[in-house]
């Protein structure tokens, strides 16, 4: 316990200091919750009752147990980066911050592993293994920052998964902080296929809803020996998206497939890594295969051909390693790039089977049309994930609900085809709604059932991932103030 | 229990080929005084609701391959088949997605995609009786789930009808969804105890242009070397679809040559398949045999291998067990080690294979029955020395009621009973089917 005396009479803050080791271990008073009051989805904000730091599992579950008893609702957060504000601490929560257990447990190359606590920040994983020709694949496009922990709540993907696969199918093991506080252990020393339900997939993704995360075996893998990027220019978009489908009908599975609308483009040109995109195009794709080097040649030609039936106006590979960085830098940084040609912009998250690139495509920009707001496209098009980049101004009144209200119709669209409302950001606060365009009231009860068996309580994180049964009208104005 | 009221019931609303009630018996278990054959989801869900009110118990079947898996109750009072369930429901080739009804049977599937050169990624065992349910709810995996994943990692989207006749979607037709929980990840799995699978979506890969098959059979037992080896593999640049270690008994079987042999398998553009067996010879320990199989030759292999084990629709002779074991990855030459010893001093024969990369392993264990109890029991006690556990995937139904085939309970048993009592509230959906008893 630490000698520094705290400033509050309020007794629950008192006790959680004393779970932490005192003073220094959380926050409490207005000016440092300020901090907290959202996370990478800024719509929205709430002040939570405290935050606080925890070292280990046992501190953990020390404070769940706390809140739990004493019926203070509660959350964990890792570094933030959420876009859809499954860290906003809605019912002013007591967040419990994970970035104090960030260490990298072990490491076992032999086996395909490594164990971290849950603040380890991504790529830090990959820099750590990379000497020994090992990397962690799952790369969200803010894996300098956001914390593993983060990627197993949202089951976050990346530019690469359409090859190597979102988060949860890289987590071999996870230790858990229940809702009540018990600790358990699944998928024990990363083992495959453990007996009993599949808590581990279950739990990925799950948005922080069902238990903390407090460590997690993940698989690593060996580089691969070979990787080309091949850089595309369309005048349509349809040549674009027909050529998409074909490199993949052609038998080709690349790491990579991006495309950037017109208006993407534009603002990736205007911001801070150009590489110099002509301006009058309608879409670029960068594809990128790895892999056996002897192998790579014959399929980046077989794309090349792909690319000119497509009738493509310029296409060729990069030429060397340089060439390649500054083409992922340009893209990677697409959604701040934004901030080049708009004050404010919004990013929505839809997923479309491949085929129904073009048709989505043109409901989009009817969309953009109708509420007068430019939207940018920038997707893993080879996984039919749509990021449409709502373009507004928030200091114009009504701007925002306009915004919101296009973004929505965007999600609309997507399922409309077949599709869903998000591939990779969660549901969070921002969709909650819009699990209606793909789950009818009985399917969402059976996943609300499944919440009351870990979160009977339904403390931990509370008012996300769902619609609030006949409270949907209220939190959608809620929402929009 | 099923009256005879029910009977006449079922006899009005169905046809006649669409029901039996001819009280099987069979050394597997998992029979059921009247057998249904639904041909529509509808017709599931009846079922169901049927049997929900009732508080009728219900086993779910597909193809019969697993019969031997899993079960404390001889026989339920409505066995549901699905074999009249079948048929390719959706493909879109540009989009390599696939929907098919859940008794389809594999061997189907991928010979109709065969003419879009695609596939279904995934490899279970006895494919042309294997459905693609049954795969799904037993999470049916063979050695190539190092290259492609499993069932978790390519099922994309299922219908499922749960135990009151609701219909329950999860995931969808998209390669990346997170709305929501990943519902998909607790059927998968789940053996039946949560609802039947009615439809079941997946992503599809292509057929690779080229592929090989090498194997390298140690001249000597010598496991440390092996395990050089394998790290070796592993440490290098190539990407096998699978590495698998066969024991001596099983490379016999299906190779010839009686001794430990890893199998090395390539998918792949021609190149860069011959690539990798160069990169393989030019690393081969001494003391070693180097063989390879190619195309229709590796097929052919594959065929074999994937008919090597006992399974719940073969002619029974003798009394036999399959095990699956997990541990971690490297360590499934270990328990090959182990189950050779075990097998010479209890008298039994085991053929054995194990995923370098994956740490699953099977054992094919026959021998007296008494005598196989004990193998499994001992392999438990080493696969858990290992950190890991054992599953008895085949055993008759006599010697199920003997032995705890999934093994102990874990800390995590009583969030697996809250899910099962809430979906299954009646417990009429493969009881006792599964882990602890659920």
């Amino acid at each position: 316990m630490s000698v520094l005396k705290i400033d509050t009479s309020d007794k629950h803050i008192i006790s959680l200091a004393a779970i932490v080791g005192g003073p220094r271990s959380i926050l409490f008073k207005k000016a440092d919750l300020l901090a907290y009051d959202c996370d990478g989805f800024t719509i929205h904000k709430h002040l939570p009752k405290a935050v606080v730091f925890p070292k280990n599992t046992e501190e953990v579950s020390k404070l769940v147990k706390y809140c739990s008893d004493h019926g203070l609702p509660f959350l964990a957060r890792g570094a933030g980066t959420g876009l859809s504000g499954g860290a906003i601490p809605v019912n002013g929560e007591v967040i419990i911050s994970m970035v104090r257990m960030k260490k990298l447990i072990s490491v076992d190359l032999e086996n395909r592993r490594a164990v971290v606590e849950p603040g380890f920040v991504n790529l830090k994983l990959t820099n750590s293994i990379s000497d020994r020709g090992y990397y962690y694949a799952p790369d969200p496009s803010s894996q300098y920052c956001c914390t593993i922990g983060g990627n197993v709540a949202e089951n976050a993907g990346g530019a690469h998964c359409l090859k190597y696969g979102v988060t949860t199918n890289h987590i071999l093991g996870l230790e858990v902080v229940l809702p009540n506080g018990d600790i358990i252990e699944i998928g024990r020393n990363g083992v495959l296929d453990e007996p009993g339900y599949d808590l581990l997939g279950l739990l990925t993704g799950s948005e922080g809803t069902l238990g903390i995360v407090t460590k997690i075996t993940v698989r690593i893998l060996k580089n691969p020996e070979g990787k080309q990027t091949v850089l595309a220019y369309f005048d349509k978009v349809e040549d674009g998206s027909q050529a998409v489908s074909d490199i993949i009908s052609a038998g080709i599975v690349p790491s990579a497939l991006e495309m950037m609308d017109k208006t993407a483009i534009e603002a990736v040109e205007a911001a801070a890594f150009p590489v110099g995109h002509p301006k009058d195009i309608e879409a670029v794709l960068l594809i990128e295969v790895d892999g056996i080097a002897a192998g790579i040649e014959e399929q980046i030609n077989q794309i090349l051909e792909v690319c000119k039936k497509s009738n493509v106006r310029e296409v060729r590979a990069a030429k060397d390693e340089a060439e390649r960085g500054r083409w992922w830098a340009n893209r990677k940084t697409g959604f701040g790039a934004m901030g080049a040609i708009s004050p404010d912009y919004l990013v929505q998250d839809g997923v479309i089977p491949r085929s129904k690139l073009p048709e989505v495509l043109k409901k989009i920009a009817q969309i953009s049309e109708e509420s007068g707001l430019r939207i940018a496209n920038i997707f893993h098009a080879g996984d039919g994930n749509l990021h449409p980049l709502v373009l507004f101004d928030a200091r114009i009144p009504g701007e925002i609900e306009k915004a919101l209200e296009a973004g929505s119709l965007c999600l609309k669209a997507c399922a409309d085809v077949g599709g869903t409302i998000t591939g990779e950001h969660g549901v969070g606060i921002e969709k909650r709604e819009e699990m209606r365009f793909v789950f009818k009231e009985e399917e969402i009860l059976a996943q609300t059932n499944i919440r009351e068996v870990f979160n009977p309580d339904n403390l931990l994180n509370a008012g996300k991932l769902f619609p609030t049964p006949g409270r949907c009208v209220e939190i959608k104005k809620e929402m929009k103030v | 229990m099923i009256t005879n009221e029910s009977l006449t019931e079922f006899k009005a609303v169905f046809k006649d080929s669409q029901i039996s009630d001819k009280d099987d018996q069979h050394p597997l278990g998992n029979t059921g005084r009247v057998m249904v054959f639904p041909k529509t989801e509808q017709e599931i869900s009846a079922i169901l609701e049927y049997a929900n009110t009732y508080k009728n118990t219900v086993f779910i079947m597909g193809g019969g391959t697993k019969r031997g898996f899993g079960g404390l109750l001889e026989k339920a009072d409505i066995l549901l088949s699905l074999a009249q369930y079948t048929g390719i429901v959706e493909h879109n080739p540009g989009d390599m997605t696939l929907t098919v009804k859940a008794g389809t049977s594999f061997q189907e599937i991928q010979t109709y995609l065969a003419p879009y050169k695609q596939k279904v990624p995934l490899d279970p065992f006895i494919p042309e009786h294997a459905t693609m349910g049954g795969i799904v709810s037993a999470n049916d995996s063979g050695p190539k789930r190092l290259g492609y994943g499993s069932a978790r990692d390519n099922v994309i989207g299922l219908r499922m009808v749960y135990p009151d006749g609701t219909l329950i979607r999860s995931g969808g037709k998209v390669v990346k969804n997170v709305a929501g929980y990943d519902m998909n990840k607790l059927f998968i799995g789940a053996m039946g105890t949560l609802g039947v699978v009615s439809q079941v979506t997946v992503k599809l890969r292509p057929i690779a242009q080229y592929e090989s098959i090498l194997f390298v059979s140690f001249s000597e037992r010598s496991v440390e070397e092996i395990r050089a080896f394998a790290s070796k593999v592993l440490d290098s640049m190539i990407e096998p679809i699978s590495l698998e270690l066969l024991n001596p008994s099983l490379a016999g079987k299906l190779t010839n040559i009686n001794q430990y042999t890893m199998l090395i398998s390539f998918e792949d553009v021609k190149s860069s398949v011959q690539y990798q067996e160069n990169v393989i010879k030019s690393i081969v320990p001494e003391k070693t045999t180097l063989r390879s199989l190619s195309q229709n030759e590796a097929t052919s292999f594959w065929d074999d291998f994937y008919h090597h084990q006992p399974n719940g629709i073969a002619n029974i002779t003798t009394t036999q067990a399959v095990l699956k074991i997990g541990v971690v990855n490297l360590d499934a030459i270990k328990i090959l080690q182990e189950a050779e010893l075990i097998a010479d001093a209890c008298h039994v024969s085991i053929e054995a294979h194990g995923g370098l990369a994956t740490g699953i392993c099977h054992l094919t264990i026959r021998g007296a029955a008494e005598d196989i109890v004990s193998v499994i029991r001992h392999i438990r006690k080493s696969a858990k020395k290992h950190g890991g556990y054992a599953v008895v995937k085949h055993l008759p139904f006599s010697l199920r009621k003997e032995m705890n085939v999934w093994g102990e309970k874990t800390a995590a048993h009583f969030l697996y009973e809250g899910i099962k009592q809430k979906i299954d509230t009646n417990e009429i959906l493969n009881k006792n089917r599964y882990v602890g008893g659920i």
